[in-house]
């Protein structure tokens, strides 16, 4: 017996084009009527098939993996191999129009790089520049330390952001 | 002169020596401990890059981009003292401040006051001793045994190599294009005769020019093509997008084929997908590609070149199978649109009608009347092994990446005709007038494993004049050609560059990458002891040592280009995981795929008609 795939779990059609919302709705809705906590008992093992297909279709880059792995039988129809598979849809943050792109993409980017070691390391670059602030050793050197901290901070938080869209 | 004075002068002579060194010594600990906050920054800089592996310009950067900060400093401490003349006292009173907090105990406080000025200043004193540091022992002026540049140099890989591993498997921090639009590969190891940057780049022209990969099954070589192919597709759409240059069209011929074949083209399209391409067509098993398209007289050359015709006496029946194939092709109806059609042209009483009206070539087609059963026996057997899926409807120009499966393992001579059929599409995709312009890159795996008809000479130079990138892989140097000679043309015309992988016999291409100066010193052993006498010359050492690339681990690539080699741990290819933006223009075409084949294939005997001795 072959495994449902990730879309059957989380009963969405498949294909690469759906929203994030579209994902976090339907996982959602299971985990609300399956999670082991509720009077009933849940349904355990439909619980954990449902987190794990939500872990991989939460983004639109697990989408398109979990799509491409599937046979093509399990495809929409109108998904077929023969027919040409769409770019993604557009990221689920709405882009003003008077914010420049690069940074309407940064929570998207933040998101989906390393959130947790950008938090450390801003925490860090935070720490080092109060800790000047409070050493009491003036002003210019409280600049300096500040002005280090910064830099640090500017040249090495790219390695925790997701890369921009088509990179 | 007494021997009691030459012992005297001797005896002084000795302490004033030892004066001196002591003297030395003592000043430059003096002024390492005046210096404390340099000292410590400069002590913590020359064990960090002697552990991770880095190279003095690492620490020297590090430096530079301190300098904003000591920038700030001196700028606020000017605003702070208001005259230029307090402002420059200002660093030596802090300096002298410092002291006076660590006699009180608050170091905190010491290290701020202290750091906008140490830090950068700490950190190029330890790029100057580690590069002191790093010519001694290669050059053999440093190290207790005559062993210590050969035992520096291996731990010094290993800790790079475990660096560079470490930087690769944080996927942000390698994405497949960097801010410029450069082809990142992967982080680098160790650059020689490179400048050195924490991750190597390669520029989409160098991909648009020819380039050669060279590694063992397991080298990591797929992971290396596929990421130039999607960085290069990215960096092409970008260029399209930003600038309205042509759109890629990303060719790729896996003459293997078999199961990983299918694998890979997957992967590669799930990739491009990732980069921006609409449609990724893999061929034959999803979509088909028509031979017809081509010009008549391409056409014709074509289907000739792609049967066995034989010299000597045969040669009359070659110049007899020309000579028809041009009549059928070239007909006034206009050239045929399938194999169907072509093969009814092959037929007297058909091409007798067709050229009504023109004498000469009727006088042509009865003298050819006897032999065009036999040919058109020939070609229906060549275009049944070849199968559906070079019979339309799609074209080379439809998709923006064609994965084209060769079974060149399974069955080498059909892989080789349909190879020489595919690489006359991208000829002519790449020359048409009438259609769009492309930016066309043509990948080939394993190509020795087709190279039969086409050798991989000719499709380079067949690249060069078309302007079409080409890349190739290939297991070993011996897999690049058959003859020495080929082997050294296509690897030396290789202008983007060579990739060198694990492969045990490296030593050609190291040839080729050259060699660099350097020097090596000799000691004198005295009573079976190392001396400290000895003698120093310059020798030369390869760029693109043999013996690194032989005990490359898997994913280690030296990337030979431009008389340097910088070896790289190639990231495995992920592109950002953010939503692309809708693309913008025309909606990608639909190739559908070949139609189903309607006749069995013929018996190995008559396959060796078409195609020549079977190699199997």
């Amino acid at each position: 017996m072959t495994s449902p795939g990730p879309f059957a779990a989380l009963g969405l059609p498949a294909t690469p084009m759906l929203t994030d919302e579209q994902v976090r709705d339907a996982w959602r809705a299971i985990a609300a009527s399956t999670h082991p906590d509720r009077d009933d008992g849940g349904n355990p093992g439909a619980y954990q098939a449902a987190s794990a297909a939500y872990a991989i279709l939460r983004a639109p880059w697990g989408r398109t993996e979990a799509y491409a792995d599937l046979p093509p039988a399990r495809r929409q129809p109108e998904d077929t191999a023969a027919t040409p598979v769409p770019v993604l849809v557009p990221a689920t943050e709405a882009v003003p129009r008077a914010v420049p792109p690069g940074i309407a993409r940064l929570p998207a980017r933040i998101r989906y790089g390393r959130p947790g070691h950008l938090a450390a390391r801003v925490l860090a670059a935070a720490a080092i520049a109060a800790a000047g602030w409070l050493s009491g050793a003036g002003a210019p050197a409280v600049a300096g330390i500040v002005a280090l901290a910064v830099t640090w901070l500017a040249l090495t938080i790219r390695g925790d952001l997701a890369p921009p869209p088509g990179r | 002169m007494t021997i009691w004075w030459l012992i005297r002068l001797r005896v002084a002579m000795w302490a004033l020596t030892a004066a001196w060194k002591v003297t030395k010594w003592a000043v430059t600990a003096a002024v390492l401990v005046a210096a404390a906050p340099v000292t410590i920054v400069a002590a913590t800089g020359f064990t960090g890059a002697w552990l991770r592996g880095w190279p003095p310009a690492r620490l020297y950067r590090a430096a530079l981009w301190s300098l904003p900060a000591a920038a700030v400093y001196l700028t606020a401490a000017g605003l702070a003292a208001r005259t230029w003349q307090a402002a420059a006292r200002w660093p030596v009173l802090g300096w002298e401040g410092a002291f006076h907090d660590v006699q009180s105990g608050r170091l905190l406080t010491a290290a701020v006051r202290t750091a906008p000025l140490a830090v950068p200043a700490g950190l190029a004193l330890a790029g100057a001793a580690w590069r002191r540091r790093i010519y001694h022992v290669e050059t053999g002026l440093s190290g207790r045994t005559a062993t210590a540049p050969v035992v520096f140099d291996a731990r010094q890989w290993r800790r790079q190599a475990r660096t560079a591993r470490a930087r690769v498997a944080v996927p942000a921090t390698i994405p497949l294009l960097d801010a410029r639009g450069q082809i990142v590969m992967g982080a680098t190891i160790r650059a020689i005769g490179h400048h050195w940057h924490p991750t190597l780049t390669v520029s989409p022209a160098a991909m648009g020019r020819h380039q050669v990969i060279i590694g063992a099954s397991g080298s990591g070589k797929t992971n290396l093509m596929i990421r130039s192919w999607a960085g290069w597709h990215a960096a092409t759409l970008s260029a399209h997008q930003r600038t309205g240059a042509p759109r890629p069209l990303l060719i790729v011929l896996d003459c293997k084929g078999g199961p990983d074949s299918r694998l890979k083209a997957q992967r590669t399209r799930r990739l491009l997908h990732g980069t921006g391409a609409s449609r990724v067509a893999i061929w034959p098993d999803e979509a088909a590609v028509s031979l017809w398209t081509l010009p008549p007289r391409e056409l014709a050359v074509t289907l000739f070149q792609m049967i066995d015709t034989g010299t000597g006496p045969a040669a009359y029946y070659a110049d007899l199978t020309q000579a028809v194939l041009s009549l059928a092709v070239t007909a006034p109806p206009g050239p045929p649109a399938g194999a169907a059609e072509f093969l009814g042209r092959l037929d007297h009483g058909q091409l007798a009608g067709a050229w009504t009206g023109h004498p000469a070539e009727l006088a042509a087609v009865t003298a050819a009347r006897p032999h065009l059963g036999d040919i058109a026996l020939r070609y229906r057997t060549l275009l049944e092994r070849l199968g559906p899926a070079l019979d339309g409807p799609g074209a080379i120009g439809d998709a923006d990446a064609w994965y084209f499966i060769l079974e060149g393992t399974r069955e080498q001579t059909v892989a080789e005709a349909q190879a020489m059929a595919i690489i006359e599409l991208v000829a002519h995709a790449a020359t048409s007038p009438g259609t769009e312009p492309r930016t066309i890159l043509l990948a080939c795996d394993d190509y020795s494993a087709v190279s039969g008809r086409v050798p991989l000479w000719q499709l380079y130079e067949r690249g060069r004049s078309l302007g079409v990138g080409v890349q190739v892989s290939a297991q070993s140097w011996h897999g690049l050609a058959g003859t020495e000679d080929e082997r050294y043309r296509i690897a030396s015309t290789a202008d983007g560059g060579i990739w060198l992988l694990r492969t045990p016999y490296p030593e050609p291409v190291s040839q080729l990458a050259g060699t660099r100066r350097v020097v090596e010193t000799a000691t004198k052993m005295l009573a079976g002891m190392w001396g400290d006498e000895g003698s120093s010359r310059v020798q030369h050492a390869w760029t693109a040592d043999p013996q690194i690339a032989r005990t490359l681990a898997t994913g280690q690539a030296g990337y030979i280009h431009a008389g340097g080699c910088t070896w790289t741990q190639i990231a495995r290819p992920r592109p950002s995981p953010l939503a692309l933006p809708r693309a913008p223009g025309r909606p990608p075409v639909i190739i559908p795929p070949a139609r189903p084949a309607t006749t069995e294939p013929p018996g190995p005997a008559a396959l060796d008609d078409a195609f020549g001795e079977t190699r199997r």
